[in-house]
């Protein structure tokens, strides 16, 4: 990838290109929307067809309307079904075989000279709304001139006022590529990359930013892009603004705490392809900031006035869970198979984005934080507990009923002393020795009669429970007619 | 019924057919679609529909709620109200009323919803039956029936993918009775898109185009019976009532690099007519709404309950197509105790794609779904609405009916029997698809038979001819393009395709 960069002013053009492209198994989408390719480049296309249906890939001429394109073939449908939804248009440049569900088709194909933004798309009736996308064909941009570095020592959780500091090192970097390249210092240290952008023609240019840990983007001493703190590299954040023709000052700001040390900083104009200024390129840079690479829409899911249900596949709630946010931000997921409290979380709720932009399947993790797992593995179905239903009081608070035996079990769940309360009232005879695995996979340490401590990381939270016995790694509540209670409590 | 009397017809002599000048008819001329506003706040993407007492409905949708809907009958579309039943529900495509109670089938239970307080909101959410499994995967959708004349429910279970059946009755049809016991009723669902019953009260499902089926199609839910996907047999230790497995039908007949679409001068044995001889639990589609032309993708079963008032085809059975955004109309009918018919192109143009839908007494046919997994010709991300009777009669093909030398076709209003020039052996194909495990398939085994000796009943509604050869097994297409009423109209639809599973005797 390397080679790749260095010489794209030279190789511009002479390049091949291998490109892969899939289709997402029941979401009416490819997997990949936008491709950063270069003008006369030779493009090896793997193309995948990983959903159910069948697919196309449909490459076209810039401003070509791939929607009108695709619902054109409905003016003689019998004509578009004998050419295989294909459609007759010297708008197509290339495209795949109409590929069956799990077929693959490799083929190559050459970008014309000629820079701008090829569309592709599926051109099976139906599809062209969701499943299009971008040959962004535009040659590479500018790099850095006169790139300096200033390297500083000093241990921070923020980046530091460089104004105050006293420079530990300095020089030039002969490549003009922004790199961490300090042999001596592989912790603790800040760095100050200075350099000048060239911009050939006024216009509004895009700046991508990513870092482990953190990081700031100064353009003309005008702050655009900050992920400050102690973080992974792993999001790319981006900043626009215009700028005039001329040169312009570049300034990147970089600490490293100890660990990983990665920074990223790339730029992108009108004219020309998303740009590395530096050595390090994360996973999916071609793709811009991480943000709009999205797999769903979010769609919040949030207790407001009263309790918010969700039934669905919740992660590690098993398949039939019900998922309960409580307003104040205290959430859990019971399972409807084994009528188990599988999941409580902080926070916000469930984002049901998942399964209410696709075909619904997938299990969704809890969207907010702080997440327990009393019973460590999601659960399993039980054969001896049944599940009943539940009712809903004036509020919508559940009551969720299940037997056991002869016994009819209600349990309820109410935000209490910044945790969860769990209420069990029991009717009927329960089996014999019948008792409730509170914890199962967790270490926990008794510290009072009713008091259990559960010390894991990152989470630490306690339980508080008269009658619950602790034996092994389990954490037994025996069972009796009439009322139990549970208090799931995090560290505070 | 007296039969009505033919006569030959000579066509020698008779005037050129006349090109109608008046403007060309329209659907929606006969039958006008109301597009509802939806509530705010919500996606409405309507997966089952129930009528209530006092002209209420129940719409049940994908997010999990379900809407109690009031003034859905007005001639005013601005009088609809919706109230929020319920919600949190895993994805209600099913929905029957009872004693007060609305049964929603979703991913994994029905549930039976009762209002104990009488605010208007369900508060009693009862586990009335859950006896299928459901692994987490996107396909596993179950569809649930109304109640049928024995008070039982009737679920459809989706398999996992395309090809597998990963927990139990992925691919089954099931009855849930009222005292909580469920009986195993048919075997071989691939992917299910709507459920319902026919005047008689027998039920029928819509499955969808992928392996072993070429098309989507309408099947009849007969018990016992295994209707076509093998996946699923692996159950059949559960459904002791339901006998011993069925042999498996021939996954792949090509083979030895032979490409698909080359005939085997011998025969390929994957063929349905072939298959049913071997397989005797194995029931072929009722009608193919044959892939690309009448849908790509069939969801909601639609009975006219309306006795005349949503127009001239009281007692056929509707069917809409998710994809394709439209409603079909099949007239079934029973030959050699099998169930077969014809399906006509009859509504286009709805605003999303059509999952859920009812029609009531009255002849108001509801209508809702959404695009979301598939898109959807008619372009909005959800909808419902509602299809009426102009009261104007559309000049339309009434029934095609399968004779033991052809097929008799009924019509809404007298032909011009000048325009049976035009009925000849250009207007009729058949083929049929492979019955393989092959995802969906090509239109195959064409014939091109001879059509003779038309003839049309004295009061000029009921034509007959002959076709030589009948093919079994085959959908026999038909094309009436050049057929007119007497004011020199073309037909609204001209064409039909008949699912010819049996020739009667």
């Amino acid at each position: 990838m390397r080679v790749f960069v260095l010489g794209l002013v030279l190789l511009a053009g002479a390049n091949a290109a291998d490109i892969q492209l899939r289709t997402l198994t029941a979401q009416m989408k490819y997997n990949e929307s936008e491709f950063q390719v270069k003008p006369g480049e030779r493009i090896n296309l793997t193309f995948e067809n990983g959903d159910d249906l069948p697919h196309n890939f449909v490459l076209c001429r810039p401003g070509t309307d791939v929607l009108a394109l695709s619902l054109r073939q409905m003016d003689k449908p019998e004509e578009a079904l004998k050419n295989n939804w294909l459609p007759k248009d010297p708008s197509v440049l290339a495209h795949s075989k109409m590929l069956n569900p799990h077929e693959r088709q490799s083929f190559s194909f050459t970008m014309p000279d000629k820079p701008g933004t090829y569309p592709f798309v599926c051109t099976f009736p139906g599809h062209a709304m969701t499943m299009n996308g971008k040959f962004q064909c535009f040659p590479q941009g500018p790099q850095l001139s006169e790139l300096r570095f200033k390297l500083y020592l000093g241990s921070w959780k923020k980046l530091p006022d460089f104004s105050k500091l006293a420079v530990h090192r300095e020089g030039a970097i002969a490549d003009n590529l922004i790199d961490l390249k300090f042999d001596d210092y592989k912790n603790e240290y800040a760095v100050v990359f200075e350099g000048k952008l060239k911009v050939e023609r006024k216009g509004s240019f895009r700046f991508f930013l990513a870092g482990d840990d953190g990081v700031r983007l100064l353009i003309d001493g005008k702050k655009l892009i900050e992920h400050d703190g102690i973080h992974p590299s792993g999001s790319i954040r981006e900043g626009a603004l215009q700028l005039e023709a001329g040169e312009h000052a570049f300034r990147l700001e970089y600490f490293q705490a100890a660990g990983e040390a990665e920074v990223f900083a790339a730029w992108k104009g009108s004219q020309f392809a998303i740009t590395p200024l530096s050595r390090f390129l994360p996973k999916g840079w071609e793709f811009g900031a991480t943000s709009k690479r999205r797999e769903f829409d979010p769609i919040v899911l949030e207790p407001k006035v009263g309790p918010v249900l969700y039934r669905n596949f919740i992660a590690d709630a098993g398949n039939r869970a019900i998922g309960l946010g409580l307003p104040g931000g205290i959430n859990l997921a019971w399972s409807a198979e084994s009528m188990d409290l599988a999941l409580l979380w902080r926070g916000a709720f469930m984002d049901a984005g998942r399964h209410w932009n696709s075909r619904g399947g997938g299990h969704q993790p809890p969207l907010g934080y702080d997440v327990i797992k009393p019973l460590g593995a999601p659960p399993q179905a039980s054969e001896q507990r049944r599940y009943l239903g539940y009712r809903l009081d004036a509020q919508g608070n559940p009551t969720l009923r299940w037997a056991w035996g002869e016994a009819e079990v209600a349990e309820t769940y109410q935000a209490q002393e910044g945790g969860l309360l769990r209420r069990l009232q029991i009717k009927g005879a329960l089996p014999k020795d019948a008792a409730l695995e509170l914890l199962r996979g967790v270490s926990a340490q008794a510290k009072g009669p009713d008091l259990f401590v559960v010390s894991s990381k990152p989470v630490g939270w306690q339980l508080r429970c008269v009658g619950a016995r602790l034996s092994g790694g389990a954490l037994q509540l025996p069972l009796h007619e009439g009322e139990q209670t549970i208090l799931y409590q995090w560290n505070p | 019924m007296s039969m009505p009397r033919f006569f030959t017809l000579s066509a020698r002599w008779l005037m050129p057919m006349l090109v109608s000048s008046a403007m060309a008819a329209t659907e929606a001329d006969y039958y006008p679609i109301t597009t509802f506003t939806t509530p705010p706040g919500t996606a409405l993407e309507v997966g089952s529909v129930e009528l209530l007492p006092d002209d209420r409905l129940a719409l049940g949708t994908r997010r999990g709620e379900i809407w109690i809907v009031k003034g859905a009958h007005a001639t005013d579309p601005a009088a609809i109200g919706y109230q929020l039943f319920a919600s949190g529900l895993h994805e209600v495509l099913g929905l029957a009323y009872k004693d007060g109670a609305l049964y929603a089938t979703t991913r994994y239970e029905i549930t039976k919803i009762t209002d104990s307080d009488g605010d208007g909101r369900g508060d009693v959410f009862d586990c009335f039956s859950a006896p299928w499994g459901v692994s987490g995967d996107y396909h596993e959708y179950s569809f649930g029936s109304s109640f049928d004349r024995n008070g039982d429910l009737w679920t459809v279970h989706c398999l996992t993918g395309s090809f597998g059946s990963a927990v139990p009755f992925r691919g089954w049809a099931l009855r849930h009775r009222a005292d909580g016991s469920v009986v195993p009723t048919c075997s071989g669902i691939r992917s299910p898109g709507g459920i319902g019953f026919d005047l008689q009260g027998e039920c029928y499902y819509t499955d969808n185009q992928g392996p072993w089926h070429g098309s989507s199609t309408l099947q009849h839910l007969v018990p016992g019976s295994f209707q076509g996907h093998p996946a699923g047999n692996v159950w059949y230790d559960r459904a002791p009532n339901m006998g011993p497995r069925p042999l498996d039908p021939i996954p792949e007949a090509y083979q030895n690099g032979r490409p698909r679409n080359e005939a085997n001068p011998a025969g390929d044995p994957d063929r349905m007519v072939l298959e049913r001889r071997r397989i005797k639990q194995l029931l072929p589609p009722v009608v193919y709404m044959v892939h690309g032309k009448i849908g790509n993708s069939s969801s909601a079963v639609i009975c006219d309950v309306s006795q005349g008032k949503f127009g001239p085809f009281a007692g056929q059975m509707f069917i809409a197509d998710q994809s394709h955004s439209n409603l079909s109309r099949v007239c079934i009918e029973t030959i050699n105790g099998i169930r077969q018919g014809a399906v006509i192109p009859f509504r286009s143009g709805f605003k999303s794609g059509p999952i859920g839908g009812r029609m009531d007494a009255r002849g108001h046919l509801f209508l809702g779904g959404s695009d979301r997994g598939w898109g959807a010709r008619g372009g909005q991300p959800f909808s419902f609405e509602r299809v009426q009777w102009s009261g104007k009669l559309p000049f339309e093909i009434h029934e095609m009916r399968a004779k033991a030398k052809g097929f008799e076709l009924s019509f809404t209003q007298p032909l011009d029997a000048a325009s049976l020039a035009s009925v000849n052996s250009s207007c009729i194909r058949a083929f049929t698809y492979a019955y393989r495990e092959q995802y969906g398939g090509d239109e195959i085994d064409e014939v091109k038979p001879s059509l003779s000796e038309v003839s049309l009943s004295e009061d000029g509604k009921t034509l007959r001819f002959s076709v030589q050869p009948l093919t079994q097994g085959h959908i026999h297409e038909l094309h009436l393009d050049g057929l007119r009423n007497t004011k020199g109209e073309p037909l609204l639809h001209s064409v039909a395709y008949y699912t010819l599973n049996e020739i009667p005797r």
